[in-house]
């Protein structure tokens, strides 16, 4: 059994005392499964030692998010491992204690101004709200992209401490906490991040929601394949019906194409390569398999897929949350169709080449 | 949590891939800048264009994953993958020797005769050998189990064929058909049975070749008539009875290849070009859409070539990348059409009319050829335990 064999074992055995539940305006995340990881070290997982994490490659924190994400789990993992995290330590922040509920945010209406003068990273003064903050109210601390300071221009990374932010609460079509932040006159330690820094950044967040919705939409074609096989209507199950196999293979078509380009968008990652454009690939993707899959899984599942009672929704209804969130299929699209065009019209495919 | 069955490997990055890919790349650029040939939608089934076939040959673009003592060139898939898709996405004429060097090359490696290999290997790999498929008949369709040319044996141990074969590709204009006939009467417990494959050159008298025209006047498709054609008792393919085995082990080859998502790249390429001069956002998040589902197969066929240097068989896999790819090829006309203001006509003095006329009227084939996406949907439900 590989290392990474080993953290996924350990995240399912977790999971297992874990039943995804139905969230509720009191019951709004997982406390008990994320206490649970962050005692295993699974909240640090990727992020280096020396800066308080628990070690370990960019593909074992992708399958800790991925085993999460199969496993409807409602805690702010993504966030912490493969997008804030990473960025605070290549930004030279300081990382939180990992034990803690951090997440990500992308703010592009709220401008920072540096409060000091030194180099490198120091304090700024916030101004503006930040919308659709996912895991606000949960978050102890939020890492938020917001805009540079007019005179010099990029982007600011900065990190909130959300105890002291005003908060809107709202949550995602999963009920996930998803509010906004208001952070009118905040101060916060940020780093200037160069424009092709901002970019990556962007592009993780965007990775990391298509990393987690290819787990999902694995789990929901295995749920599919299950039930059809158990569920019998007149008189055999489900899965013998030539109409249905037709549906389940198309599923399996879509969830098989997203599982191959997300794969190669982590594996560029890992290479350190330039990743806007494969994660913008892969969360298109993704994005675009949630509409057939999810629809295919409920028609399937029939009536009883359409209620709380069946775990269905729990994976559903966050595929297409995710698919929203960390940049649209529309806003993707665009950064890859300009991408595409960047070298010129006659270069598309030695560019397509060179994506992944 | 996952289908383990549907999972494929990652393909680990190959110098010698991208070091191929960057000679066609340059050798494609002389050819177009010549003249030597115009780009096309679909040319894997209409660019039939022999000298071009032969400059391939030369250069050890043909034939590259088979040993050398046939002609080959011992090369990985991966870089024979590189070769292929850099072909198909500059829309060059490869019809004439594509299914001689995609599945019967391999076919007869795998089950030839000594003499078999040794005679038709080398002319393929030269680029002046073509080769058809007679699969399919006049009534069979996907049934392959269904089809009715028989091959009985002579006084002299030779085969005598009777029968027609329809859809064959580019019949008239090949050396060879790899025909499926029945050798023993069909059996109706088991309809795979007493079916073989039977190599027969296409000049041996009583072969009549009658073409059969496509949407857009073009002929490709032909029906094959046999009648008492004498095929010599050496040219049976592989095992008599066997053919059916055969026969599903070839379509493996078929499915999976970049062929199956860029028979319509030119007409994107060409959409890419108009997108540049408008700078319409609309037709640039269409361009991304598009181009993020062809990165996606893209990695999955890459997979699956990496799979075969391994020397697996992915099937359920090849029969996957089949019917995504090929649904995303007649997508990619459906959404360009959608954002641009362009009549389609054969003869329009815009090359994006044109490109969208040859690509929707050969749209029909996509999702045919290789068997239907039903069928291919079949496989991958057996796949999935459903079966």
């Amino acid at each position: 059994m590989s290392d990474q064999d080993l953290v996924v074992e350990t995240v399912r055995d977790i999971l297992a005392a874990h039943e995804p539940f139905v969230l509720t305006p009191s019951r709004p995340w997982d406390g008990a499964l994320w206490t649970a990881l962050a005692e295993a070290g699974l909240t640090g997982v990727g992020l280096p030692e020396e800066a308080g994490g628990s070690g370990g490659e960019l593909a074992d924190a992708v399958a800790v998010v991925a085993t999460l994400a199969a496993g409807a789990a409602a805690v702010p993992v993504a966030e912490q491992l493969l997008v804030a995290g990473p960025a605070l330590v290549t930004a030279g922040l300081d990382l939180p204690d990992p034990a803690e509920p951090l997440s990500f945010a992308i703010a592009d209406g709220v401008t920072a101004e540096p409060s000091d003068d030194g180099d490198g990273p120091g304090a700024f003064v916030l101004q503006g709200v930040s919308a659709d903050v996912a895991w606000s109210g949960v978050a102890r601390r939020v890492a938020v992209l917001v805009q540079g300071p007019p005179r010099i221009g990029g982007s600011v990374l900065v990190l909130v401490d959300a105890a002291r932010v005003a908060a809107a609460p709202g949550t995602n079509l999963a009920g996930e906490p998803t509010g906004s932040l208001d952070l009118d006159g905040v101060s916060a330690p940020g780093a200037l991040l160069t424009e092709a820094q901002a970019a990556v950044l962007r592009a993780r967040f965007a990775l990391a929601r298509a990393v987690q919705i290819s787990a999902a939409l694995q789990q929901v074609l295995a749920w599919t394949v299950q039930y059809a096989g158990e569920r019998e209507q007149f008189g055999r199950p489900l899965g013998r019906f030539q109409a249905i196999q037709m549906e389940l293979a198309e599923m399996a078509g879509e969830v098989t194409a997203v599982a191959a380009i997300v794969d190669a968008a982590v594996q560029a990652l890992g290479r350190g390569d330039d990743v806007v454009l494969a994660a913008a690939a892969a969360k298109v993707r993704a994005g675009a398999a949630v509409e057939v899959v999810a629809r295919l899984a409920h028609q399937v599942h029939g009536a009883i897929g359409f209620t709380q009672e069946h775990k269905l929704h729990h994976l559903t209804r966050r595929l297409w949350s995710w698919r929203d969130e960390a940049g649209s299929e529309l806003h993707w699209s665009r950064v890859l169709g300009a991408g595409l065009l960047a070298a010129g019209p006659d270069a598309l495919w030695p560019t397509l080449t060179r994506v992944v | 949590m996952s289908t383990p069955s549907l999972t494929l490997a990652p393909a680990p990055p190959s110098e010698a891939a991208e070091q191929v890919r960057a000679e066609v790349r340059r050798f494609l650029a002389e050819e177009l800048a010549a003249g030597s040939f115009t780009t096309h939608v679909d040319t894997w089934l209409s660019g039939v264009d022999p000298a071009f076939s032969r400059k391939l040959g030369e250069r050890g673009w043909l034939g590259m994953t088979w040993p050398s003592r046939y002609g080959g060139h011992e090369r990985t898939a991966m870089e024979r993958y590189a070769v292929t898709e850099e072909l198909l996405a500059a829309g060059a004429p490869v019809a004439a020797h594509w299914i001689a060097d995609r599945q019967s090359g391999p076919n007869l490696l795998r089950y030839g005769t000594e003499a078999q290999k040794a005679t038709i290997l080398p002319r393929i790999a030269a680029g002046e050998c073509y080769i058809v498929i007679g699969m399919s008949e006049p009534d069979s369709g996907s049934d392959l189990a269904s089809i009715r040319t028989r091959a009985a044996r002579n006084g002299d141990g030779d085969w005598v064929v009777n029968g027609a074969k329809i859809w064959t590709s580019n019949a008239h204009a090949s050396h060879y058909a790899i025909t499926l006939v029945r050798t023993s009467p069909a059996d109706p417990s088991n309809r795979h049975a007493g079916l073989s494959q039977l190599l027969i050159d296409l000049s041996t008298p009583g072969i009549t070749v009658n073409p059969i025209r496509i949407l857009d006047g073009g002929h490709h498709f032909n029906e094959v008539v046999f009648t008492d054609v004498v095929v010599p008792a050496d040219m049976l393919l592989g095992t008599e009875g066997d053919g059916w085995h055969q026969v599903t082990a070839e379509l493996a080859f078929e499915r999976s290849g970049p062929e199956r998502f860029l028979s319509t790249y030119p007409l994107l390429a060409e959409f890419a070009r108009r997108v540049a001069d408008s700078g319409d956002p609309a037709g640039v998040a269409v361009l991304g859409r598009l181009s993020a589902r062809l990165l996606a197969l893209r990695q999955l066929s890459l997979r699956i070539a990496a799979a075969l240097d391994r020397g697996e068989l992915p099937n359920l896999a090849a029969a996957l990348v089949k019917d995504v790819g090929t649904t995303f090829e007649a997508d990619v006309i459906d959404e360009i059409r959608r954002v641009v203001e362009v009549p389609a006509s054969l003869d329009s003095p815009d090359p994006l009319g044109r490109a969208l006329a040859e690509a929707q009227l050969h749209a029909p084939g996509y999702t045919l050829r290789g068997g239907t996406n039903e069928i291919l949907r079949g496989i991958v439900a057996r796949g999935l335990g459903l079966r």
